[in-house]
């Protein structure tokens, strides 16, 4: 037991506590963070798209499980005989805590993988890409919408300014459905929001589950936001998401997506277990078959594909009217070069070839949206990619994608989660909803 | 990590100077002529400490302190920090979220202490019991196995346990209570509880070992002499197996509820600290505030309060078991 051991008598504890001083003043004391690197500089300086003839190794950070990454070095590895991609990964949750101490020290890898540009460019570890997307031309082949994910101002303002990291595959979040349930219902796919509400009601008074809905890790945000967007223009949904300043989500639109996620938890479309399911539940659950649609992202396409071939589609969340613009909810895996890359110049010929139609079959056949020429790839039969390609090329077509509001601070997806499963459980208001976002919004951005 | 650190100070340094000959009883002091000696000795003993010192110091003490003052700016762990003054402490006690989870990690001693123990003692006394009559090796090793499982791994068990379609509603269901069935994690007034009775479970099986182990130690007379009073299986229990048990339900008091105070993995992996912050304790709050939010003086804020509790209440346990002298 701890108390039985007799205190130690005052001389020692001196003698231990001058120890641990000498030590602690031996190895950190002062002012945290003053030896990151660089502070704030990014290196700049001469570029080339032109390529080593001798033997180079690539190496490349990431935490990508989809085989996405790993087959598109394949692909740049066979163009470039004598260029070898040294991939290292590292799972997720500890990938995003460790990454910015990994592009901080000597051993700095030429690419990594980033999941959000949090304090990453701001402390200076990347390298500005606008000299290389200007030297390939980037501009001319990636929708802007998507570039511009990736950009940010000096102000921490994402969404503008200086580009730091580049796509290599887009998500994208929307409604999956089971056709045949909604055949055997007479439920057509809706072009609007009311004949969206009305299914939901036909489904529920058909005994089947009208809208299959984790939330055990907050996904609700994603109705949240896919409603945010139909009521009011889907830029305002992208600065906020960004952080622009002044824009808010205590709006008109805003309190109504809360209004009507909170209706139709109330109304029974989403299901009561939705708090205690999570993600891969919920598609456990839609593929059972009596479930007629389900928010969710490209992530799930080949499991869902795999359990119902044939007789799952998808859309994007309808606007108010018919000819609303097309809308979507999603964001890229993106590949930065750190400042302290040993071959830049490979390393953005590596992410040129994100880009070519070669790199978009991969990426589609790999789960991802491709960054571009989207027309040159084909969906496998009886594949719920199909409708996956016919909906993203008409959001890329009105420059509709908007980032994740999850993204928008660090600790955003957090609040969303919290808020969200209170909000379906009527324990705070839509408009507290609403106000406890914008109060963690306000936190980091002003 | 450094919130364990007070429990492991007096464990580090206590068995190291017993040989150096600091700890005797009654403590007056020798007469002066031995002083010399006694002080080249003194040095003698430093040396011997000073292999486990060094350790101690690097990975136990200079995390700490680097801790405490870490907790006095405002900092994000990559740009370089600013002084804030006492302003993460003014959080720490004043931000309803953080507090909440402080209030949180108190409410699960009852779960991961009191009903293990209570349990633990019962079932160590019927398989002590049992031991002595007649071997159940296999019993005690399925009543251990919630110590010998990783909890993460645990974790993921009960969350599939407790999920819609989950062992625990099928159970439900099964002896028609079909109605009360529910995502039990999902739910806000039953995830705490939920969560709780997995550390409850988790820590039946420490409790177990130790209590077992501590019956082997009770003199078999004893247990005789109170049969031939003729005691019957529970006076046996309250007037031999209890009183012996006194100092191992002492540790099993510190470890479960250091345990409960400081809970991460069990709370980290079922919930998450949701639905909304029903669950959320300060061993993943500390974990978010510096991982994710950035907020690093505040995790460590959190963590020095955090450490400080459970300092005291173990100090507080450590005088109530004390064994009278």
């Amino acid at each position: 037991m701890a108390s039985s051991t007799p205190r130690p008598p005052a001389r020692r504890a001196g003698v231990l506590g001058l120890t641990a001083l000498t030590l602690v003043g031996l190895t950190a004391c002062g002012t945290p963070g003053g030896t990151a690197p660089a502070g704030g500089e990014s290196p700049s300086g001469a570029i080339s798209t032109e390529l080593p003839t001798e033997d180079t190794t690539l190496t490349l950070l990431h935490t990508d499980t989809s085989g996405t990454i790993e087959a598109l070095a394949e692909g740049f590895e066979k163009e470039h005989e004598n260029i070898t991609v040294d991939l290292q990964y590292t799972a997720g949750d500890s990938y995003n805590t460790s990454l910015d101490l990994t592009l901080g020290s000597d051993s700095a890898p030429d690419l990594a993988m980033l999941n959000m540009l949090g304090n990453t460019a701001k402390a200076g570890l990347l390298r500005p890409l606008d000299p290389y997307a200007e030297a390939y031309g980037w501009e001319d082949t990636v929708p802007t919408s998507q570039l511009d994910q990736w950009r940010a101002e000096d102000t921490g303002t994402l969404g503008s300014g200086t580009l730091w990291a580049a796509p290599a595959g887009f998500s994208l979040v929307g409604v999956y459905y089971n056709t045949e349930l909604a055949a055997s219902l007479g439920i057509e796919q809706p072009t609007t929001l009311d004949e969206f509400e009305a299914a939901l009601q036909k489904a529920k008074d058909a005994g089947a589950v009208p809208l299959q809905q984790p939330n055990q890790g907050g996904q609700s945000s994603y109705v949240f936001q896919a409603l945010t967007n139909n009521f009011q223009d889907p830029a305002l949904s992208t600065e906020w998401a960004f952080g622009a300043p002044g824009s808010t989500i205590v709006s008109d639109a805003g309190t109504q997506a809360a209004t009507t996620l909170a209706a139709w938890a109330a109304a029974g479309y989403i299901p009561e277990s939705s708090n205690g399911t999570d993600g891969s539940g919920a598609v456990a659950e839609f593929v059972k078959g009596d479930s007629l649609f389900m928010l969710d992202g490209n992530w799930d396409a080949t499991t869902v594909d795999e359990a119902m071939p044939g007789t799952a589609g998808f859309f994007t969340l309808p606007g108010t009217t018919p000819d609303a613009p097309s809308v979507g909810v999603g964001t890229s895996l993106a590949l930065a070069i750190p400042a302290g890359a040993e071959h830049p110049d490979v390393a953005a010929a590596f992410l040129d070839y994100l880009t070519t139609p070669e790199a978009a079959a991969i990426e589609f056949a790999n789960g991802y949206m491709p960054v571009a020429h989207a027309d040159q790839v084909e969906a496998p039969e009886d594949s719920i990619l199909a409708d996956y390609l016919v909906a993203w090329d008409k959001v890329a077509q009105s420059n509709g994608l908007t980032p994740y509001f999850n993204n928008s601070t660090t600790t955003m997806n957090d609040t969303l989660t919290s808020q969200g499963q209170q909000l379906v459980v009527g324990r705070v208001t839509p408009q507290q909803y609403v106000e406890a976002l914008q109060a963690d919004w306000d936190k980091a951005h002003q | 990590m450094t919130l364990s650190s007070p429990a492991r100070t007096e464990q580090a340094t206590g068995p190291a100077a017993t040989p150096s000959g600091v700890r005797r009883p009654g403590g007056r002091r020798r007469p002066r002529r031995a002083a010399t000696v006694r002080g080249r000795r003194r040095r003698v003993a430093y040396l011997y400490l000073l292999p486990a010192l060094l350790l101690y110091v690097v990975f136990e003490v200079v995390p700490w302190v680097r801790t405490v003052e870490l907790s006095f700016y405002e900092w994000d762990g990559v740009t370089p920090g600013t002084w804030a003054g006492l302003a993460n402490y003014r959080e720490v006690l004043s931000d309803p979220r953080l507090t909440g989870s402080l209030l949180h990690a108190l409410g699960f001693v009852g779960f991961y202490t009191v009903l293990p123990i209570a349990a633990g003692l019962v079932l160590s006394a019927v398989v002590g019991r049992h031991r002595r009559t007649g071997s159940s090796g296999l019993a005690r090793t399925i009543l251990f196995l919630p110590q010998v499982v990783p909890l993460v791994a645990v974790g993921v068990t009960w969350r599939w346990m407790y999920a819609e379609d989950g062992t625990i509603n099928q159970l439900l269901r099964a002896v028609g209570l079909g109605g009360v069935t529910r995502a039990w994690l999902g739910d806000f007034t039953w995830a705490y509880v939920a969560v709780g009775f997995v550390g409850s479970w988790v820590m039946l099986g420490l409790c177990l070992v130790v209590f077992l182990s501590g019956i082997q130690k009770i003199d078999p007379a004893l247990y005789e002499a109170a049969r031939i009073d003729g005691a019957g299986a529970v006076r046996e229990f309250t007037a031999v197996t209890l009183p012996g048990l006194r100092p191992e339900i002492g540790v099993a008091v510190t470890v479960t509820v250091i345990a409960a105070l400081a809970s991460f993995d069990v709370v980290y992996v079922t919930t998450g600290g949701g639905p909304g912050d029903a669950t959320m304790v300060p061993g993943v709050l500390i974990y978010r505030l510096a991982f994710t939010a950035g907020q690093v003086g505040t995790a460590c804020a959190l963590a020095v309060v955090l450490s400080l509790i459970i300092a005291l209440v173990v100090l507080a346990i450590g005088r109530l078991t004390k064994e009278p002298s």
